[in-house]
């Protein structure tokens, strides 16, 4: 029962660490740098839920919209005018530009909310539904709820519409895209605007059951960039599995071992994962 | 060494007289040979980390779990068994070169972005494993080397000034053995991995043994490195010894700042970086705490978009283009 409870719990959070975890993907995929910044991106979600619950009295889970639109436009503005700088240039100047956007983020933060912890107040936030021996968190299914309709979103925005066509294409043959009317800036300012947007948006629905502060991203970023190497860097279907498998991990690992060294089990898959199969688990044989 | 050479050591010396003779100037314990012995401690650590970063283009963002390692186990050594931290810090070069040997297990076939990765994560598992394991590192609340009367055997001075050649030591190592390996057959296989790793490896390079020796070197330097930070301190936690952004990024970006790959870059980079941020907390005096972090990342932003290679090759630029005006 205990086993199949903290089942339940990871996999609510996963849910989340998918939509959070699609967005990192998503940067790959597209645009082909890997974004060190992108769980300070959540960081930057979670103070705009937290100002919208504070200010205008909205529910972090409606919160969520401010932040995902507030953050895609600074996401489109990072692109257009820092990383596209460095596309072409080496790695080194890749990794180091957003591991400065890192720094400076985080400590943009710290100068201006200072380092408390806040936290919002919902009514939902401390129940629970009870089906059989078991427990539903009311703040994890509708995180998670939340999640799913945005996985499906991104799904339908990515096969069904032109834009998501075009950003397929991108991720495919820049120059074969180019040929036929793609602007790839264009797509690489959306495709980044929208994979922080992602982040961000998971930031303001996990508010209900977090507290935010600035180096909330420290805790983040190794498990983004789990999620991610699990299912494969840049599959996006590989980062909803990993999403979940991570969660499941964490809660399941959380009824062995102190929460501390939940963290560190997650950094061996990780460090496994990149050595074994650096191209994921999914990616089987194909 | 033809005598085209000559002026390049000549260089090398006239600086080392400089650095040698420059601290009698200055006021023995004072604020400037602080900052100045941190400025040779941090140039030597980068200096460890030019050897994979610069010459292999190995991008490490772990190695803050090399520096931390040194700092414990000497001061372990030191708490528990009396042991003296020159012989700690043998012992820290050895643990730090095992765990740099692990690290290579997984990390070895990773180039570019999967290798920095690893590496980042390799450094929070150390962060962690040092909170966590209270009982041999005293956990979050941190470590203090056992105050003793000054003694060479034990390295506590009364004066800053035996710290300060001992900084200078580690430097001009550090600096050798830079120089030494990008000479050797090491170092031509590690940029003929760096060039390209499949050709390099059809001209009959073992490329991983290659990487794992160059690895390995690198993460003894930062042990030992390490272990001197530990003594010039005497107090450190896990959050500072294994730190992120504090160390691991600091001496990457103190390599890009001065010029990746090459033996000076490090050293022009320390001097830039380290005083600057002194300043920095001088001038706000911890009255935010994050703006000097803050400057920090925008001048690493700064160079990357500017000149990603570094100071030396700014000014080179800028020679050039005042040459380039006189004759127009």
């Amino acid at each position: 029962m205990q086993l199949l409870q903290a089942l339940i719990d990871g996999l609510l959070i996963g849910g989340v660490y998918a939509v959070i975890s699609i967005g990192l993907t998503l940067v790959f995929g597209v645009v082909g740098i890997i974004n060190f910044a992108q769980s300070q991106f959540l960081m930057v979600g979670m103070f705009i839920a937290f100002f919208a619950w504070k200010f205008l009295g909205l529910d972090p889970l409606f919160g969520a919209v401010l932040a995902f639109a507030g953050v895609f436009v600074l996401g489109a503005l990072i692109q257009k005018y820092l990383i596209s700088r460095v596309l072409k240039a080496p790695e080194v100047s890749q990794i180091f530009l957003t591991v400065g956007l890192l720094i400076v983020l985080e400590n943009l933060a710290l100068i201006v909310f200072g380092s408390e912890f806040r936290s919002v107040q919902t009514a939902y936030q401390t129940s629970a539904w009870r089906l059989g021996g078991l427990m539903f968190n009311v703040p994890y299914v509708a995180a998670f709820a939340v999640s799913a309709v945005t996985g499906l979103l991104i799904w339908w925005v990515l096969k069904k519409t032109w834009w998501g066509w075009a950003v397929r294409a991108t991720s495919q043959d820049v120059m074969a895209a180019q040929l036929v009317g793609i602007s790839p800036a264009r797509v690489h300012q959306m495709a980044f605007g929208l994979g922080v947007g992602l982040t961000a948006l998971g930031g303001s629905i996990i508010l209900p059951y977090l507290t935010v502060s600035p180096t909330i991203g420290d805790q983040f970023g190794v498990l983004m960039f789990t999620v991610v190497v699990l299912g494969g860097l840049g599959n996006i279907l590989g980062a909803v599995v990993g999403g979940l498998a991570v969660g499941m991990i964490q809660s399941i690992s959380s009824l062995v071992m102190p929460i501390q060294l939940q963290n560190l089990a997650l950094f061996l898959i990780f460090i496994l994962v990149l050595a074994v199969r650096p191209e994921g688990l999914l990616k089987k044989a194909s | 060494m033809t005598t085209k050479n000559f002026p390049g050591y000549f260089r090398w010396l006239l600086l080392l007289l400089v650095l040698a003779i420059f601290p009698w100037f200055l006021k023995d314990q004072g604020y400037a040979i602080r900052v100045l012995i941190l400025v040779m401690l941090f140039a030597a650590m980068a200096q460890s980390w030019n050897i994979v970063g610069g010459l292999a283009n190995q991008i490490s963002l772990g190695h803050a779990a090399f520096f931390g390692i040194g700092t414990y186990t000497s001061t372990i050594l030191l708490i528990r068994f009396g042991i003296s931290p020159w012989l700690g810090m043998l012992a820290a070069m050895l643990v730090a070169a095992l765990a740099g040997a692990i690290l290579s297990i997984p990390t070895m076939r990773l180039r570019g972005h999967y290798f920095a990765l690893a590496t980042l994560a390799f450094g929070e598992v150390m962060r962690a494993i040092a909170n966590t394991w209270t009982s041999l590192t005293g956990g979050p609340v941190g470590i203090s080397v056992p105050f003793s009367q000054p003694s060479l055997s034990l390295m506590q001075f009364k004066s800053s000034l035996p710290y300060y050649y001992i900084m200078l030591g580690a430097l001009v190592i550090t600096t050798v053995i830079f120089i030494l390996i990008s000479r050797s057959k090491l170092g031509y296989r590690l940029r003929a991995v760096k060039a390209n790793p499949e050709a390099a490896e059809v001209i009959g390079v073992n490329t991983v043994r290659t990487k794992v020796m160059a690895a390995v070197i690198s993460a003894a330097l930062m042990g030992a490195c390490g272990t001197l930070y530990a003594q010039f301190n005497f107090f450190f936690d896990p959050d500072t010894a294994f730190s992120l952004t504090g160390v691991s990024i600091r001496v990457a970006l103190i390599c890009i700042i001065g010029g990746i790959g090459t033996a000076a870059g490090p050293i022009i980079g320390a001097f830039f970086i380290i005083p600057v941020e002194e300043l920095f907390n001088d001038l706000l005096s911890g009255q935010a705490a994050g703006v000097s972090q803050l400057g920090y990342g925008l001048i690493l932003i700064a160079i990357i978009l500017i000149e990603p290679h570094g100071i030396s090759a700014l000014l080179e630029r800028g020679k050039k283009m005042w040459k380039g005006k006189r004759y127009v």
